[in-house]
C-alpha cells in the first residue's frame, strides 16, 4: 500500500521535500512510518519531538494505516 | 459567534462594532513580527501551515475557547506566507460582558494556538538564507 507523507518545517528541512510517497507493508502503522521517516532524515530529527496526524487529525496512539492515507509528522508548532 | 480565517495576505482588522449592547469588553490582540531571530537580524518570517488541518484545528480551538470561558464572540485571523518585520501575523478580537473573562480567554486561546495549530515559521535571514525558525513559544 502507498501513503502520502506531508513534510513541514524541520521535517521538510531534514528530508528535503514537501512530501513523500511511501510504500508500506499491509498492517503497518503510523509508528512504523515515523521510524522510516526518522531514518531517512539521517539523524537530523533525532532531537525533534514529532506528533502524528493521519488524514489531518492528530492521533495519540499509533494507528493502522490504509492505502491512500495522508500522514504528517508534526514538529513543534510556532503559530502566532 | 466564531470567525476564524487563515489568510495569505496583509491582515485587515475586524471592523469596530458599535451596535453591541451587552458586551462591555472588546479585547484586540495583534501579534507582530519581530526584527530578530535568536538575536540575529531577519528580513521577514515566512509562515507555513498545514492546509486543511490548520483551518480545522483553529476553528475547533475557537469553539473550545467560547465553551470554556464566559465570552460571546471570538474572531481570529492568522496570516501565512511571507510577513515583513513589524507586520501583523495574528489578529484576535474577543467580546465579553466583562474584561476578566475576555482577558483570560485571550491568554488561553493564544497559548493553545501556539501549542496545537499546525503553523510554522521560517526565518529569512539577511544573508538570503531561509531556515526553520527556532522560536518555539509557550507562554510568551
Amino acid at each position: 500500500m502507498k501513503v502520502l507523507v506531508k513534510c513541514f518545517s524541520q521535517v521538510k528541512y531534514a528530508i528535503g521535500s514537501n512530501e513523500l510517497t511511501v510504500t508500506l507493508k499491509p498492517g503497518s502503522n503510523s509508528a512504523d512510518l515515523e521510524t522510516m521517516v526518522r531514518e531517512q532524515s539521517a539523524g537530523a530529527l533525532d532531537d525533534v519531538t514529532l506528533r502524528t496526524a493521519v488524514n489531518k487529525h492528530y492521533v495519540i496512539e499509533p494507528v493502522l494505516l490504509e492505502d491512500g492515507d495522508e500522514v504528517a509528522f508534526i514538529p513543534p508548532v510556532q503559530g502566532g | 459567534m466564531i470567525v476564524t480565517e487563515i489568510v495569505p495576505s496583509q491582515i485587515v482588522p475586524f471592523p469596530a462594532d458599535d451596535s453591541r449592547r451587552n458586551d462591555g469588553s472588546e479585547i484586540v490582540f495583534n501579534g507582530r513580527v519581530r526584527s530578530t531571530e535568536q538575536g540575529e537580524p531577519i528580513l521577514a518570517l515566512e509562515y507555513e501551515h498545514y492546509e486543511g488541518m490548520a483551518e480545522t484545528e483553529l476553528n475547533r480551538l475557537a469553539e473550545k475557547t467560547v465553551s470554556k470561558f464566559s465570552i460571546h464572540d471570538l474572531f481570529c485571523r492568522h496570516r501565512v506566507g511571507q510577513i515583513g518585520v513589524g507586520e501583523i501575523s495574528l489578529h484576535v478580537v474577543i467580546w465579553s460582558k466583562h474584561r476578566k473573562e475576555g482577558l483570560d480567554a485571550m491568554t488561553w486561546f493564544i497559548a493553545e494556538l501556539k501549542k496545537h495549530i499546525p503553523i510554522w515559521k521560517w526565518a529569512l535571514l539577511t544573508s538570503g538564507e531561509r531556515v526553520p525558525s527556532e522560536c518555539v513559544h509557550s507562554e510568551h
